[in-house]
């Protein structure tokens, strides 16, 4: 195979995986919301309601083209690809198994970061060119929850590198191997670790957008935020963006501190591995998505001041402290 | 009782009022222009009438009442403080009183058509700048001759 | 180099600006205005809103994401309720103002009917005013849940507002049953009221007040005991009881604020004499207050709907009085505690079939005007923190 075409191929196969997960991410939004809060979710196209969410696409697709007469219409029609865009890079890093990936980058992990730190940009703009006092304040404010939350979120995964070696994806997922004690698993949660997964966690779920700290959003104050005037397959991109960042954080989430594609019990060079690991890579980021969208239908939103002062005052603190005291102990260990 | 209290409270602040005990209450009427040295004696006096609890209007037929409703949380009752206004005609604000006033008063004025010299904001409360006429007048119909013909 | 000399030194030294081409479509700083200069954005916050309670309409001036003016602006809902009741029999009056307050209509329908018994002179029985002061409780829990539910939502949290309509429904399947209606009762009626319990009205209730209290704890946990809820409201919006009297307030607003004033209990209606509760009083006049004075009032009204079932005497339901009620001339006002405040009508009659003048003192009105006034300073968050612990319901406020 040329080159071009493989590149092409796996280019596809992201895309593939994106817009896959993009359809089932929002059956199981509304499905386990839906159940948190005492409903049953969508339940009447196909079965269980599963057919929902594609027939959600259709509609979306379907929808009159809609541009406010105010509003930039470059950077308008621009700012959903903008946020699309960078998600969708990011996939290019994920490391499935020890035979998959969509690119064996060295520096994967700072990749991901790289590209994700884009996303507000889009978001911003969406919020600037709706020309709506509502989008503008929305992207404003993820601009500001950008800047404070992007420094927690890698200072928290910097230990992690200290400890593998590795910005690399694949090599943090081998450190993982072995078993302390003869048999807990060496994955960084069960290590003293757990200090940087909780720290990597609250910045993640600012970095998402997530409740509590939906800012640019926040449908109860800035109505829909930055995505107010959106609507159609635009409004779709930015919706389906969201989910993909979401399946971006939980795959890193597992992959750094749940041990990746590892399963406890299988030798990792086993061939069995080359399709059980994708499998229980996805399934372990489901996890956390579910975990996500628990945290979602539960707790309320914090306020903007309050959410940067604990950005600036507790988690960057808090994440440089772990940050030194990690590379200490990675210091004196060797 | 209360009536002799209301009366002392005004007469001591020169108010001149006309002070009766009726089905609602004791109830005292001033003319428009004493009705904010009024209404300060009441809230200020012993009796303490400290909250306005309500202000509205109504239409006898031949000029418009302004009723103020008082209440004294001290002696534990209520009291009413009655103006009398021509139709279209003016009654001075009771906001720096009774803050409370401040709604109602923009109420009265666009339902009843009177103006309240002195209140800071004075735009329609409840309807829509089509409207104008006052609507809870009796002279306005709920509906016009052509709607009750249409019927 | 100080912010002056700065924007000095922007400006050249002849006073005209350098002559810089600038590329088509970038707007030109005038000379000698500071570049970084900012302006107070308005916004319309409201008519459409998820977080106003309705058709609430607020405009805030703000500078950045701190509100430096606010003014609410009303009448999105007006039906002129007050002029129709005019055109009406004294028994369809309260069919309209049972659309005034549409989450606690009864309550603004004991209010007319009281104050029309006063004017006809009416002595309503014993067993109806027992039922009158049952079915307040009930529509104050009802309407405390919304309260409390959509006070979740505005603060971001969604499950309470979906978990409250499980107990709604319960005390909504009761109200069915006896009214006949799930919103707009028309139960209380001049003389008493409409029908006495029905057979399966009471086991319900009985059901009801066995699991309230599990599920009332279930509100504290998903609530008052979070944190970032606590964060969100302790210390925000804070009405003391000097402002709360100024501006008239009532109900639970104002019992937060230090002010324990409640009709039930100084100028007992219904049946209230003869029933033991408590008001709680607030300290601080906050969001958080406000929060906490409503949790402790449904627990006090789950007490009272026992009191009431238990207490409930027998007899009739509903006075003689005549179909067509024609009440002498005069007036009369009568109150009522609502689940927001002070519900008072203000009945004139002229001696006819139809009433000369019905006012509605409508606390939801009377509550919102502090808006104004404690708003400025707070952030746009905290705006929707203070609109909802107000509580306030739009068709009341806009009649």
């Amino acid at each position: 195979m040329s080159p071009l075409l493989s590149i092409l191929v796996r280019a596809l196969l992201a895309l593939l995986l994106m817009l896959a997960n993009g359809v089932v991410l929002i059956y199981m939004l509304r499905k386990v919301l839906g159940h948190l809060h005492l409903r049953i979710g969508p339940n009447r196209v196909g079965p269980f309601g599963a057919l929902q969410t594609s027939m959600d696409v259709v509609k979306l697709l379907t929808k009159e083209d809609f541009i406010p007469s105010a509003a930039d219409k470059w950077l308008f029609r621009l700012a959903p690809y903008m946020v699309f865009v960078p998600s969708f890079m990011a996939y290019a890093a994920l490391v499935l198994g020890p035979k998959a990936a969509f690119s064996g980058l060295d520096t994967g992990l700072l990749y991901v970061f790289a590209v994700l730190a884009l996303v507000p940009m889009g978001v911003m703009m969406a919020g600037w060119a709706s020309n709506s006092k509502w989008s503008l304040i929305g992207g404003m404010r993820a601009a500001a929850q950008q800047i404070s939350y992007e420094v927690p979120l890698l200072l928290s995964v910097l230990p992690i590198v200290m400890t593998a070696g590795s910005m690399s994806l694949a090599a943090i997922v081998k450190s993982q191997t072995g078993y302390a004690l003869g048999f807990i698993p060496r994955w960084n949660v069960l290590s003293p670790q757990i200090v940087g997964f909780g720290l990597f966690m609250i910045a993640a779920l600012a970095e998402l957008n997530q409740t509590p700290f939906d800012m640019s959003e926040a449908e109860s104050e800035l109505i829909s935020g930055f995505a107010n005037e959106y609507s159609g397959m635009r409004f779709g991109l930015l919706f389906l963006s969201e989910f993909s960042n979401s399946f971006i954080i939980s795959a890193l989430a597992a992959t750094l501190f749940f041990g990746g594609w590892l399963v406890p019990g299988i030798d990792p060079a086993s061939p069995v591995m080359v399709w059980l690991g994708p499998a229980v890579l996805l399934l372990k980021t489901y996890v956390g998505i579910f975990v996500l969208m628990w945290i979602r239908g539960t707790l309320p939103r914090i306020r903007i001041d309050q959410m940067l002062a604990l950005g600036w005052k507790a988690l960057i603190p808090a994440s440089l402290v772990w940050l030194m005291l990690t590379g200490v102990i990675v210091r004196a260990v060797s | 009782m209360s009536s002799a209290a209301l009366s002392s409270a005004l007469s001591a602040a020169g108010v001149p009022a006309e002070v009766s005990e009726e089905a609602i209450g004791a109830v005292a009427r001033v003319p428009a222009s004493d009705l904010v040295e009024a209404l300060t004696a009441l809230r200020d006096a012993d009796c303490a009438f400290a909250m306005l609890i309500d202000l509205f209007g109504v239409d006898t037929g031949e000029q418009l009442e302004l009723t103020y409703h008082l209440r004294s949380f001290a002696r534990d009752e209520d009291a009413y403080v009655r103006v009398a206004a021509p139709y279209d005609g003016e009654v001075p604000s009771a906001w720096r009183v009774y803050p409370s006033a401040l709604y109602p008063e923009r109420e009265a004025a666009e339902l009843f058509g009177l103006t309240f010299p002195g209140h800071p904001n004075l735009k329609r409360l409840l309807t829509t700048d089509e409207v104008e006429l006052p609507l809870l007048r009796r002279s306005t119909a709920i509906r016009t001759q052509e709607e009750v013909h249409d019927r | 180099m100080t912010p002056e000399e700065l924007s000095q030194a922007r400006i050249t030294p002849e006073g005209e600006a350098p002559a810089i081409v600038l590329p088509k479509g970038l707007r030109r700083v005038p000379r000698g205005v500071d570049e970084l200069a900012t302006e107070h954005l308005i916004v319309n916050m409201g008519p459409q809103h998820p977080s106003t309670h309705g058709v609430l309409h607020i405009l805030l001036e703000l500078d950045g994401e701190e509100i430096i003016a606010a003014e609410a602006s009303l009448g999105y809902l007006h039906r002129g309720i007050e002029k129709l009741a005019e055109h009406r029999r004294y028994s369809a009056v309260g069919t309209l103002l049972d659309r005034a307050d549409y989450i606690s209509g009864i309550h603004t329908e004991l209010a007319l009917a009281q104050a029309t018994e006063q004017l006809m002179g009416i002595e309503v029985p014993e067993k109806a005013q027992w039922l009158r002061s049952l079915f307040s409780e009930i529509v104050r829990i009802a309407s405390h849940l919304i309260a409390i539910g959509t006070y979740g939502m505005d603060i971001g949290a969604m499950a309470p507002f979906l978990y409250i309509m499980r107990e709604r429904e319960a005390l909504l399947s009761v109200l069915e049953s006896v009214t006949g209606a799930r919103m707009m009762f028309n139960y209380v009626r001049p003389g008493g009221v409409l029908r006495d319990l029905t057979p399966e009205a009471e086991p319900l209730l009985r059901q009801f007040l066995k699991t309230f209290p599990g599920y009332l704890e279930e509100y504290h946990t998903l609530l008052t005991g979070n944190e970032i809820f606590q964060a969100r409201v302790k210390g925000v919006g804070v009405i003391d009881r000097a402002t709360a009297i100024a501006f008239g307030m009532s109900g639970p607003p104002l019992r937060a604020s230090g002010f324990g004033w409640d009709v039930r209990k100084e100028r007992p209606y219904a049946a209230y004499e003869q029933l033991r509760f408590d008001v709680p009083v607030g300290e601080s006049g906050d969001c958080w207050d406000r929060y906490l004075v409503r949790m402790e009032e449904m627990r006090i009204a789950a007490e009272l709907i026992e009191q009431c079932l238990d207490g409930m005497p027998e007899g009739d339901v509903m006075a003689k009085v005549p179909k067509v009620l024609k009440p002498p001339a005069g007036e009369a006002y009568s109150a009522v505690e609502s689940p927001r405040g002070e519900v008072g009508i203000h009945l004139v009659s002229d001696g006819t079939d139809t009433p000369y003048r019905v006012h509605l003192r409508a606390p939801s009105l009377m509550n919102l005007a502090v808006v104004d006034e404690v708003m400025p300073g707070h952030k746009i968050a905290d705006s929707v923190a203070i609109i909802g612990s107000l509580d306030i319901v739009l068709g009341e406020i806009d009649r």
